[in-house]
C-alpha cells in the first residue's frame, strides 16, 4: 500500500487515528514515567559554546534527544535526522551523503563529532557513515551562520554530534548489534575504564549493507533498458577504531590524546550488461585516518561548579584519502610525467590499471589549531574568544593541474553573552577570518532573547563568509553516473561566497508542551554552484578523450558564482506529554528557494532551482513507555516523515513520499546493576513505499520498501555507578564538553 | 586491579596499532610511483603485442590496418564498427584489420558488458587503444601499414591520430618497449606507413563526393521536405585545424545539387539548429517536413538525444542544448521526421556508399612523409 503523499487532511487523519488506537488499546496505568524525556533539564552547548538549559540558550537549538534517539532506533545518522527533525532532506548517492539544510547542501553544513568538524568529502557529499548511529548520545542542531565559534562557511547550520562517553569511575563495555533486512548490519562495541586520573576509552563500529535496487528500469541508448543492474543504493562496507585516552596530571588540568582510523568500500554491480549504463571497472574506496590532542585548564573555581573559566587547546590532523579499486582493466587517461617516462615524458596516455590494483584519486589532508578561553565576567557577561588555525592539502595528482593544492585561513572569534535584563540576553559575536587567497572578513552575529514565563523570543542576525574550497578552486574530473559522464570543473576565479541570515523564534516551554515556530530568511551571494558549461571550457589536453563524435555525450560543469540565492523557511516543532508514559513530537519545515544564474551566452539572469528543495517535509512520533515490573521496561514509538515534490534543474523533480515506523524497544535487567541488555525490534517503512522512477531521473526517496531490523545490545557496568543525568546541575558529564 | 591494567595495555596496543593501518598492507596494489605505472603500460604493450602477433601467425598477411574511431558504448554502434571491420575484410582481403576506439572509457566499458551481435546473441566486446595496437603492429613488423581515420572531419580528434602515428615512427615510446628502429627505418624507406585521411579532408574532392552520395540516398525526401544533416563540430577554443568549415562547404557543395538540404552541428559557433532554422527560413522553408540525419560516424547520443530525442522542451529558452532538434523544428512549425533503421537513425558507417569512400580513402592512403625520427633528433644522435 502506498500512501498518498502530502495530503495534509489525510496526515493528519492517519496520525489521529493512530494517536487514538494507541490511548485504547494501552488503557495507560499511573505507574511511574519510564522515560523522563523531560526537555526542561535538556542541557545544550552548541550556539554559544557554553552549557545552557534548553529552554534558556540564547541561540535557537534544535535537540535530538537520547530519548528520542533510543526510541526510534535508527540505521543511519541519514535515518535519524530525517525521521526525527523536517529541516534534512537526503539523497544517499555512490559517494557519500547528499545531504541538505534549510535548502543548503552538504557545503554549506558544518558536521561536528563534539564540537570537531569531520572532514573530508567526495564530490562535496560527507561520509556521514563514519558516525556510528548507536554511538550518538544526542545531536544538536543550530540553523544559518549564528555561532562565531565554528567559522562563518557553516550558512545552513552546524550539527553537532554529541557521542557516548563513559567517564565514572571502574569499566564499562557495550556491544550493539543491529541487523536488518538487506544483510544491513550495524555493530558497535565501547570499552572504557577509568582509573585514577587516568582514562580510556576504545570504540569499534561496523557498518555494512547489500543495498538494493528499487528498478531495473534505466533509460540509455535513446530506450528504456529493463533490465539495468544499477542499484539504488550500492552495496557497502565500513568500519572504524578509535580510541581516546585522558589525563590529569593536577585538578585543574585535564589532557587527552586520541586517534582514529577508518576504511570504507563501496561496490558497484559487478553483473552489468550494457556498457552504455551499468558496468563499472572500478569500485570506490575511502580510507580516514586521524589523531589529536589537546587539554583544558581551568583557571578558577573546582570540580562541580559550573561557571569555571578555562583555557583550551585543541590541535587535530585529519587524512580522508579515496581511491578506485579496479575490479577489471581501465584505462585511465593520464599525463605521464617524470624522466622514467622517457620519450613518452610529458604525454598525455591511456594507463592500463588492472583488477586488483587501486589509484589514488585524492588525498584531503587537514591541520588544525585552537586556542580558546571561556571567562566568566562581571556583570552577567559571559565572553568566548578563541583563535583558530586551519591548513588544507589537497593532493590529487591526475584531478588537478600540478598535482596538489593547498589552502590556509586564520580566525579570531569572540562572543559575548550578556544578560543585560532579567528578561533579556543579547549575545553578540565577532570572527575576523585571513584566507591566503581571499584576504580578510569580518562578519557578525548577534542574537537576543526576551523571557516572559515560559515563553522565549528569539531574534537573530549572523553574517557568513565562504571562501572557495580547495576542490571548488583547483579539481577536475570525469564523473560516470550510470548513462550521464559529467565533466566537473574547478574555477580558479571563483569569489567568496557571503551570507546574512535572519531568523525570529517564539518558543513555549511548559511542562507538558513545547512549542516552537521559527522563520528564516538566509541571502546568500556568489553562491557557488556547479552549472553547465559549452564542452569548450573543458580544459586543453583532456578535450580528445572525452569528446567524440557524437557517440557519448559528455556534460561539461564548472563551479560558478550565481549571482545571488535566497532560502526562505519556516520551522516548526512540537513536544506534547499527553500523558505520564505517552508523548507526541512533531515537526514541520517550509521551504522555498529562489536562484538567479548570469547566463554569458544570453547576457542575462536566469532563475534556477536549487537541486533537491521541497517546499513540505515533516516528521512525527508518538511514543509509549511502560515498565511492566522493574526488570523489565518497554517502549513502543510510532513515526512518520514526508515530504512533498523535491525540485531539480536537470533529470525530473522527486515525487512526493510519506513512510511510517514502528520501532518497539525492551529493557531488561535493574539499573545498577553489573549487566544489562535490551531488544530492539522495528519495522520500517509499513506501507512499503517504493520510489520506482526509471533511472536517471530523480527519487524523492531512496527507500527500498519496508524493512525489519533486530537490535541487542548489552552492558557491562563495573564500578562506582550514578544516575547519569544530562542536566545544569550536574558536573558535565565529560571534557570532551564544551563549557 | 591487574585485570583492569591487562586491559589498559591492550586498549594502548590497539591505538598505536591503529595509524599503522594507514601504511601497511597494500602499498604493492597502488599504482602511484612512476615505475609501477611503467610498469603497467610496458605490461600492456605486451599485451597488445602478443594478440598481434598471434592474429598474424594465424592469417599470414603482411599488411595491417588500423582502425581509428572516437568509440561508443552504444550496441547499434557495435553494429556499425561490426559491418566496418566486416567491409574492410572485404576491401582488404591481404591485410589484418584492427578496430581501435580513442576513448578509454568506450573501451573500458564495452569490455566488461555483455553486447548483442546482428543476430542477437551475447557477445564480448574487446577494443583496443590504438597507440597500444599501433606499437603491437609494429613490434609484428608488418610490412605494411594502413592507420585509417574514422573521424568525419580532420578536427581536434584527427589531431591525436596524427600525433601517435607520429610518435610511433619516431619510436616514442618507455625505454623498455622500444620497437625495433631498423623496422621503423624500413617502413620509411619503403614508404610503408600509410595515411588515410578522414572522410571530409579534402574539399575539393571529398565534400563533393559525399554530398553527392548523401544527396542520392536521400533524394525521395526532397520531394516532400527538408533535408537537415547534424553534424558534431568543433567549440571555438578546439577548432583545431579549422575543420569546422567543412560543414559549412558540405552544405553549399548539396545546395548545389538540391538546395533544400542543410548541415548544422552541435558544437560548431554560429551553425547550431538556430542557425540552420533561420537559413531554411532564408530559403523560403517556413514549415512542412524537416528529415532529421546524423553526420556522425555511428549513432550514439547526440543522434538520438540531442538530434532525435521527443518529449521534453524548454520553453523559456527554445535555444537551449536541451531542446532537441526534432522538438526544435517542431516547435517552430514544422513536422520533424527522423527516418531509422531497426528502430535506430543511421550513422555515416552505417551507409555503404558513405563508407565506401572511407575505404577509398585508405586505399588511396598517402605516404606519412617525413616523421620518422622526426620528434627525437638528439635520439638519433646517439
Amino acid at each position: 500500500m502506498t500512501v498518498k503523499p502530502f495530503s495534509e487532511s489525510c496526515f493528519k487523519t492517519a496520525l489521529a487515528v493512530a494517536a487514538l488506537q494507541w490511548l485504547i488499546v494501552l488503557c495507560v496505568s499511573a505507574q511511574s514515567a519510564v522515560w523522563k524525556s523531560d526537555s526542561l533539564q535538556e542541557v545544550v552547548v552548541t550556539g554559544t559554546g557554553t552549557r545552557h538549559l534548553l529552554k534558556d540558550a540564547p541561540v535557537q537549538t534544535e535537540v535530538i534527544t537520547r530519548q528520542m534517539l533510543q526510541q526510534y532506533g535508527g540505521r543511519s545518522l541519514e535515518d535519524i535526522l530525517s525521521g526525527l527533525t523536517s529541516s534534512f532532506a537526503f539523497s544517499e548517492g555512490d559517494m557519500g551523503s547528499q545531504m541538505q539544510l534549510g535548502g543548503l547542501g552538504n557545503s554549506y553544513i558544518l558536521v561536528l563529532i563534539d564540537g570537531k568538524r569531520i572532514h573530508g568529502d567526495v564530490g562535496g557529499e560527507n561520509d556521514l557513515s563514519v558516525i556510528s548511529p548507536q554511538d550518538i548520545e544526542k545531536i544538536e542542531i543550530v540553523k544559518g551562520a549564528q555561532s562565531a565559534l565554528y567559522g562563518s562557511d557553516a550558512m545552513a547550520g552546524v550539527i553537532n554530534i554529541i557521542t557516548k562517553k563513559h567517564t565514572q569511575k571502574g569499566v564499562y563495555a557495550e556491544n550493539s548489534t543491529r541487523y536488518g533486512t538487506h544483510n544491513d548490519l550495524r555493530q558497535y562495541d565501547m570499552v572504557a575504564l577509568n582509573i585514577g586520573r587516568f582514562g580510556s576509552q576504545t570504540k569499534f563500529q561496523l557498518q555494512r549493507s547489500d543495498g538494493w535496487q528499487n528498478t531495473g528500469e534505466e533509460y540509455a541508448e535513446a530506450m528504456v533498458i529493463t533490465d539495468s543492474r544499477n542499484k539504488t543504493v550500492n552495496k557497502f562496507a565500513g568500519w572504524q577504531i578509535a580510541q581516546r585516552f585522558t589525563y590529569s596530571p593536577v585538578r585543574n588540568l585535564e589532557l587527552y590524546a586520541d586517534g582514529s582510523f577508518y576504511m570504507k568500500n563501496i561496490n558497484r554491480p559487478r553483473n552489468g550488461t550494457h556498457p552504455s549504463c551499468d558496468v563499472y571497472t572500478y569500485d570506490l574506496h575511502y580510507k580516514n585516518a586521524s589523531a589529536s590532542a589537546g587539554g583544558k585548564w581551568y583557571l578558577n573555581g573546582s570540580e562541580g561548579q559550573s561557571q569555571r573559566n578555562h583555557l583550551a587547546l585543541d590541535v587535530d590532523w585529519n587524512l580522508h584519502d579515496y581511491y578506485y579499486n579496479y575490479t577489471a582493466r581501465t584505462y585511465e587517461y593520464v599525463l605521464l610525467s617524470g624522466e622514467q617516462f622517457g620519450a613518452q615524458n610529458g604525454e598525455w596516455f591511456s594507463v592500463p590499471m588492472y583488477a586488483g590494483q587501486k589509484k589514488l584519486q585524492s588525498d584531503q589532508q587537514r591541520v588544525m589549531g585552537v586556542l580558546k578561553g571561556v571567562f566568566y565576567l562581571p556583570g552577567e557577561n559571559t565572553l568566548h574568544a578563541g583563535a583558530e588555525y586551519r591548513y588544507d592539502y589537497l593532493k590529487a595528482p591526475d584531478r588537478t593541474e600540478s598535482g596538489s593544492a593547498s589552502d590556509r585561513t586564520a580566525a579570531l572569534y569572540a562572543q559575548d553573552e550578556f544578560n543585560a535584563l532579567k528578561w533579556l540576553n543579547l549575545t553578540a559575536g565577532l570572527r575576523f577570518v585571513h584566507n591566503q587567497n581571499f584576504g580578510v572578513r569580518l562578519t557578525p552575529k548577534l542574537s537576543a532573547m526576551l523571557s516572559a514565563g515560559d515563553f522565549r523570543f528569539r531574534l537573530g542576525w549572523s553574517q557568513g563568509f565562504k571562501s572557495p574550497t580547495v576542490k571548488e578552486l583547483h579539481y577536475r574530473y570525469l564523473h560516470v553516473m550510470g548513462s550521464s559522464t559529467f565533466f566537473n570543473i574547478g574555477n580558479r576565479d571563483l569569489k567568496p561566497q557571503t551570507s546574512n541570515y535572519f531568523s525570529a523564534n517564539v518558543e513555549y516551554r511548559g511542562e507538558r508542551l513545547t512549542a516552537s515556530v521559527t522563520g528564516y530568511l538566509n541571502r546568500l551571494n556568489d553562491m557557488i554552484a556547479l552549472t553547465n558549461v559549452p564542452v569548450g571550457e573543458i580544459p586543453a589536453g583532456v578535450t580528445t578523450a572525452y569528446l567524440g563524435d557524437g557517440s557519448n555525450n559528455v556534460q561539461a560543469r564548472m563551479y560558478k558564482n550565481m549571482d545571488d540565492a535566497r532560502t526562505f523557511g519556516i520551522d516548526v516543532n512540537l513536544s506534547w506529554k499527553i500523558l505520564r508514559e505517552l508523548s507526541l513530537t512533531g515537526a514541520y519545515s517550509f521551504l522555498d528557494t529562489k536562484a538567479h544564474l548570469y547566463d554569458s551566452a544570453k547576457d542575462r539572469l536566469t532563475e534556477v532551482t536549487i537541486d533537491g528543495m521541497a517546499h513540505h517535509k515533516w516528521s512525527a512520533s508518538l511514543v509509549y513507555g511502560h515498565a511492566f515490573s522493574n526488570i523489565y521496561k518497554m517502549g513502543v514509538s510510532v513515526s512518520t516523515r514526508g515530504s512533498s515534490t523535491r525540485f531539480y534543474q536537470n533529470n525530473g523533480n522527486g515525487k512526493p513520499f510519506q513512510i511510517w515506523r514502528v520501532n518497539t524497544t525492551h529493557d531488561f535487567g535493574r539499573t545498577g546493576k553489573l549487566l544489562t541488555y535490551r531488544v530492539e525490534f522495528g519495522v520500517d517503512n509499513i506501507f512499503n513505499f517504493v520510489d520506482r522512477t526509471m533511472r536517471p531521473y530523480h527519487l524523492g526517496n531512496n527507500t527500498s520498501g519496508t524493512t525489519l531490523h533486530l537490535a541487542f545490545s548489552i552492558r557491562f557496568n563495573y564500578g562506582k555507578r550514578s544516575k547519569q543525568q544530562h542536566n545544569l546541575l550536574t558536573p558535565k558529564i565529560s571534557n570532551y564538553e564544551e563549557d | 586491579m591487574k585485570k583492569i591494567k591487562s586491559f589498559l595495555f591492550a586498549a594502548a596496543a590497539v591505538a598505536l596499532a591503529a595509524p599503522l593501518f594507514t601504511s601497511c598492507g597494500d602499498d604493492d596494489k597502488k599504482v602511484e610511483t612512476v615505475e609501477k605505472v611503467v610498469e603497467n603500460m610496458v605490461s600492456e604493450y605486451t599485451y597488445n603485442d602478443r594478440l598481434v602477433a598471434e592474429t598474424k601467425a594465424k592469417s599470414g598477411n603482411k599488411e595491417a590496418v588500423l582502425l581509428i574511431a572516437f568509440g561508443s558504448t552504444w550496441n547499434n554502434a557495435f553494429l556499425a564498427f561490426d559491418k566496418t571491420v566486416e567491409a574492410y575484410k572485404a576491401a582488404f582481403p591481404k591485410a589484418d584489420v584492427f578496430m581501435s576506439f580513442s576513448s578509454d572509457i568506450c573501451i573500458n566499458r564495452a569490455s566488461i558488458g555483455e553486447n548483442k551481435d546482428d543476430e542477437g546473441n551475447i557477445v564480448k566486446r574487446d577494443y583496443y587503444e590504438p597507440r597500444y595496437l599501433l606499437h603491437a603492429i609494429g613490434a609484428a613488423k608488418y610490412d605494411k601499414i594502413y592507420v585509417q581515420s574514422l573521424q568525419v572531419i580532420p578536427g581536434e580528434e584527427f589531431s591525436a591520430v596524427v600525433a601517435s602515428v607520429k610518435k610511433f615512427m619516431n619510436n616514442g615510446y618507455v625505454a623498455s618497449a622500444h620497437l625495433d628502429d631498423d623496422y621503423l627505418k624500413k617502413l620509411q624507406d619503403e614508404e610503408a606507413i600509410m595515411f588515410g585521411m578522414p572522410l571530409l579532408f579534402d574539399p575539393e574532392e571529398d565534400v563533393p563526393a559525399v554530398a553527392q552520395e548523401l544527396s542520392t540516398l536521400y533524394a525521395s525526401e526532397t520531394q516532400d521536405g527538408v533535408v537537415a544533416f547534424m553534424g558534431h563540430g568543433n567549440p571555438e577554443t578546439y577548432d583545431t585545424f579549422k575543420a569546422n568549415v567543412r560543414y559549412t562547404q558540405l552544405e553549399d557543395e548539396l545546395q548545389k545539387i538540391n538546395p533544400k538540404f542543410f548541415v548544422g552541428t552541435v558544437d560548431m559557433p554560429k551553425n547550431y539548429k538556430q542557425d540552420v532554422l533561420k537559413r531554411m527560413k532564408d530559403a523560403g522553408y517556413n514549415d512542412g517536413k524537416v528529415y532529421l540525419h546524423a553526420l556522425m560516424s555511428i549513432a550514439g547520443d547526440h543522434a538520438h538525444n540531442d538530434m532525435a530525442g521527443e518529449g521534453s522542451w524548454d520553453e523559456e529558452d527554445p535555444e537551449s542544448e536541451e531542446n532537441s532538434w526534432f522538438e526544435y523544428f517542431k516547435h517552430n512549425g514544422y513536422t520533424p521526421e527522423v527516418p531509422t533503421v531497426n528502430t535506430h537513425p543511421q550513422g555515416l558507417l552505417e551507409l555503404e556508399g558513405i563508407r565506401q569512400i572511407w575505404i577509398e580513402h585508405t586505399k588511396e592512403a598517402e605516404f606519412f612523409e617525413d616523421a620518422y625520427h622526426s620528434m627525437y633528433p638528439e635520439e638519433e644522435e646517439e
